[in-house]
């Protein structure tokens, strides 16, 4: 989480790549500049904080299958921005739905990536605020006993207590220890803050 | 009274028994007429025999029943005297066996006197038609109730004026008369009628020479000068002349025009004018004759004299002499006129005529049609490079899309380029070396730009074909990447295979880059079923054969339908969607231009393979 923000770059026009990593390096990013998708994808580091700024027209790998293989690659949104000689509108359609940040079209006006791939990069620092939440979660609740992780599934099911104690096979007072329990080792005070936890993990899942 | 042996000898009787047609004979079965003819000469001497001999003719001929001729001649120009006459009348009668004819003609005027003195004792009472004497010798009083006559009136100064008016600088006019008895008449007479003329022209008189002096003097005579052959029977040596032959040798020999007074001379060396009928003569008198013959009296009968005809000319003699026809009289008749060339080759001539206008119509038509060809051929070539222009506008319609994404891209490159530059700029302590390295950029992409526009508009460009030398490497280079952003965005993958060296043709660069364009696209055409992991090109070129270039284009398509195989360079044969079937035909055109030739086959393994040969260059000279 200390790393830097690194833009990756990919166009295989060797001008333009020069052109827009001076541009974005002159604005303090670290660019890694690609002329080749493949090699981008082989160097690629999906753990880093950072965007990828993709030529959509490439020889070999254009760029929406670049996007799907970063997405494929991790279960991540690496956040990608688009840069394109030809803005047709079903591609760029396409390149949104799949979570593009922004579709610019060549030539790229500064401000225009700059913007975008500031929005890439709080985009990228909340992804991973959520994926650290996430982790710390998980982690939590690998430390919970089976019996707790029973209750811990009846409750988020809207289950009372002594309806609990029932499926368990065991006495109301038992339960409400185990779930004391579980509650303080995952740090929740509410049912409400356990389902919405619960629903996040089952998303990642 | 004797008559002397020459005499009966020289006397000529002719017989002449004469069948009329069949249908005359049985309509008028009745005894032959008989006819006496009096010669006053010679048969043979003109003009005399000439109007006997017309008159003979015609009385033959017309007359509806047999005709019994009996001819006498006299010979008047050897008996000088009229005491031989009567010797003469018994020869006649005796010949006519004491039965006086149907009919005496006398012919000329000495014939007549003799018949005159001679009358009484030769048939008294037989009609008589004196023919061809001048009316001034035979005065009507000397005639009796039984005598007619059909006479010449000869207009003797018309002979004169008549050559006055074809020449009339006419000097000297020499007269060519005999020393006959008749002739010295006529002697008198022209030098009578001729006296009016002494003040315009010099008159010299031939009649006491022999021939050959007037043909000597004929020979010397002076410049405007003539002759005028009026009549020679008898030269003054007494050699009597059968007149035509004397002409004939004067005409030879002479300096000078020769005018005559008779038909007869014409045709024998005379210029010709007023001439005496001696056809008409014989015609009349046979009109006479017939009517004595049938019965009418011949008092009764006063037939007009003879005239001038109109006058009538020998072309020969005018153009010998050069008289204009344009002096003679308006009635004049020309005879022997030289068949001019329009008469004697009139045919080669109309042939000629029609055959020139002809050729010259096939001529012009000739060089009208290689007008026309030049023409049509400069408008096929300017059609050619329309064609081959609008081919390469739609070529590059087609692709336009790339075309701009490859000025996109240094576009992009320089606006980044440049507001790195000002971001740099606008920091506290601006990295120069940074910016500089912008501005290089920027210099270096406007460069790559301005390439892409420069080799578009030399495709859009229209013009004439030129010569240059071509580097065909560096053609497909340039070709391949003006078509970058077209294989990429097509999955396309190209690969090179230039054969190390200078293959330098020498043609139009624009037009060899219209063909590998066209092969290439036809090549990306044809893999769109391709799957995108197979889709490739492969250029190269070989040396092949030493003094060629083999150009192949080779891709992995779906390769030529064997159907297709005898049509794809013929012009509006297209296998595809959008196109105008003229790819190929214009790019095996533009090949030939460039003494190569293209070619289409289906590779080994699968595929088309197009490609074109073209003759190179010894090398060493710059590319384009």
């Amino acid at each position: 989480m200390t790393d830097t923000f690194i833009v990756y770059l990919v166009d295989d026009d060797a001008g333009v790549l020069k052109a827009l990593s001076r541009l974005l390096r002159g604005k303090g990013y670290d660019v890694r500049p690609y002329l080749s998708p493949r090699v981008f994808l082989e160097e690629h580091d999906a753990t880093v904080p950072g965007c990828a700024v993709l030529d959509v027209s490439m020889p070999g790998l254009d760029g929406l299958e670049l996007q799907r293989a970063l997405t494929v690659a991790n279960g991540f949104h690496r956040p990608v921005v688009f840069v394109t000689g030809k803005g047709d509108i079903p591609t760029s359609v396409r390149a949104m739905k799949a979570g593009a940040i922004d579709f610019l079209t060549k030539p790229v006006k500064d401000v225009d990536l700059f913007e975008a791939v500031s929005r890439a990069e709080a985009r990228d620092a909340e992804m991973r605020r959520l994926q650290s939440e996430l982790e710390s979660m998980q982690a939590k609740v690998a430390t919970l006993t089976p019996r707790e992780r029973e209750v811990l599934t009846h409750v988020v099911a809207g289950r009372l207590n002594k309806q609990i104690a029932g499926d368990l096979g065991t006495v109301e007072k038992t339960i409400k220890v185990h779930r004391s329990r579980m509650m303080e080792k995952l740090g929740i005070r509410t049912v409400a803050d356990l389902v919405r936890m619960a629903e996040k993990l089952s998303r990642t899942k | 009274m004797a008559v002397s042996s020459s005499m009966i000898g020289t006397r000529i009787v002719w017989w002449s028994v004469v069948l009329l047609s069949l249908l005359a004979v049985e309509s008028r079965a009745g005894e032959p007429q008989r006819v006496l003819m009096l010669h006053a000469f010679g048969h043979a001497y003109s003009p005399w025999s000439d109007m006997a001999a017309s008159f003979r003719a015609e009385i033959i001929k017309r007359s509806p029943r047999p005709i019994n001729l009996y001819e006498v001649s006299l010979d008047t120009t050897r008996a000088k005297d009229t005491s031989d006459d009567g010797p003469f009348t018994e020869y006649i009668k005796a010949l006519l066996s004491g039965q006086p004819p149907d009919l005496i003609v006398p012919v000329g005027a000495p014939a007549a006197f003799f018949l005159q003195r001679n009358r009484a004792q030769l048939f008294p009472l037989a009609p008589m038609l004196i023919l061809g004497a001048d009316i001034r010798r035979i005065p009507g009083a000397t005639r009796t109730e039984h005598d007619t006559g059909v006479l010449l009136d000869l207009d003797l100064p018309a002979y004169v004026e008549n050559i006055l008016q074809l020449l009339p600088q006419t000097k000297n006019l020499a007269v060519v008369v005999g020393n006959s008895p008749v002739e010295r008449y006529w002697t008198s007479e022209l030098r009578r009628a001729f006296e009016q003329f002494a003040d315009r022209v010099n008159i010299t008189w031939f009649n006491d020479l022999t021939l050959s002096e007037m043909e000597e003097r004929a020979a010397r005579m002076p410049a405007q000068s003539v002759i005028f052959w009026f009549l020679l029977s008898e030269d003054a040596a007494g050699v009597p002349y059968s007149e035509d032959r004397a002409l004939e040798a004067m005409r030879e020999i002479s300096a000078v025009p020769i005018f005559g007074m008779g038909d007869y001379q014409l045709g024998r060396g005379i210029v010709g004018g007023p001439l005496m009928q001696t056809k008409a003569l014989g015609q009349q008198g046979a009109d006479v004759a017939l009517r004595i013959l049938k019965g009418d009296k011949p008092s009764s009968l006063d037939p007009p004299s003879v005239r001038f005809g109109p006058p009538a000319y020998d072309s020969r003699e005018l153009q010998r002499w050069g008289i204009s026809e344009a002096r003679l009289p308006h009635e004049s008749v020309v005879h022997f006129r030289q068949p001019s060339m329009w008469e004697q080759y009139r045919w080669p001539i109309l042939a000629v005529a029609a055959i020139i206008p002809f050729q010259s119509i096939l001529i012009g038509y000739v060089l009208f049609q290689g007008g026309r060809r030049r023409e049509a051929e400069a408008e096929a070539a300017l059609q050619r490079q329309e064609v081959a222009h609008l081919m390469r506008v739609s070529l590059l319609g087609e692709l336009s899309g790339s075309i701009a994404h490859e000025i996109n891209q240094p576009l992009t490159a320089i606006l980044s380029n440049a507001q790195a530059a000002l971001h740099l700029l606008a920091q506290k302590s601006p990295d120069l070396a940074e910016i500089r390295d912008a501005l290089q950029e920027i210099v270096h992409e406007d460069d790559r730009a301005g390439e892409v526009i420069h080799r578009l508009r030399s495709l859009l460009k229209k013009g004439e074909r030129k010569g240059e030398y071509v580097n065909i490497n560096d053609l497909v280079r340039s070709t391949i990447s003006l078509l970058n952003s077209e294989l990429i965005g097509r999955d396309i993958n190209v690969r090179l295979d230039l054969q190390n060296g200078e293959f330098v043709t020498r043609g139009d660069s624009v037009q060899l880059q219209q063909v590998l364009l066209n092969l290439v696209m036809n090549a990306m055409d044809a893999m769109t079923s391709t799957p995108p992991t197979q889709r490739s090109i492969l250029i190269s070129t070989r040396e092949e054969k030493a003094g060629t270039v083999d150009v192949r284009v080779k891709d992995r398509g779906h390769g030529i339908p064997p159907k297709l195989n005898d049509h794809v360079f013929e012009p509006f044969y297209t296998s595809k969607d959008h196109g105008l079937g003229l790819g190929l035909a214009l790019c095996s055109t533009i090949i030939q231009a460039h003494q190569g030739k293209l070619t289409l086959v289906n590779g080994e393994g699968g595929g088309a393979i197009a490609g074109f040969s073209l003759p190179v260059q010894k090398a060493a000279f710059g590319t384009a």
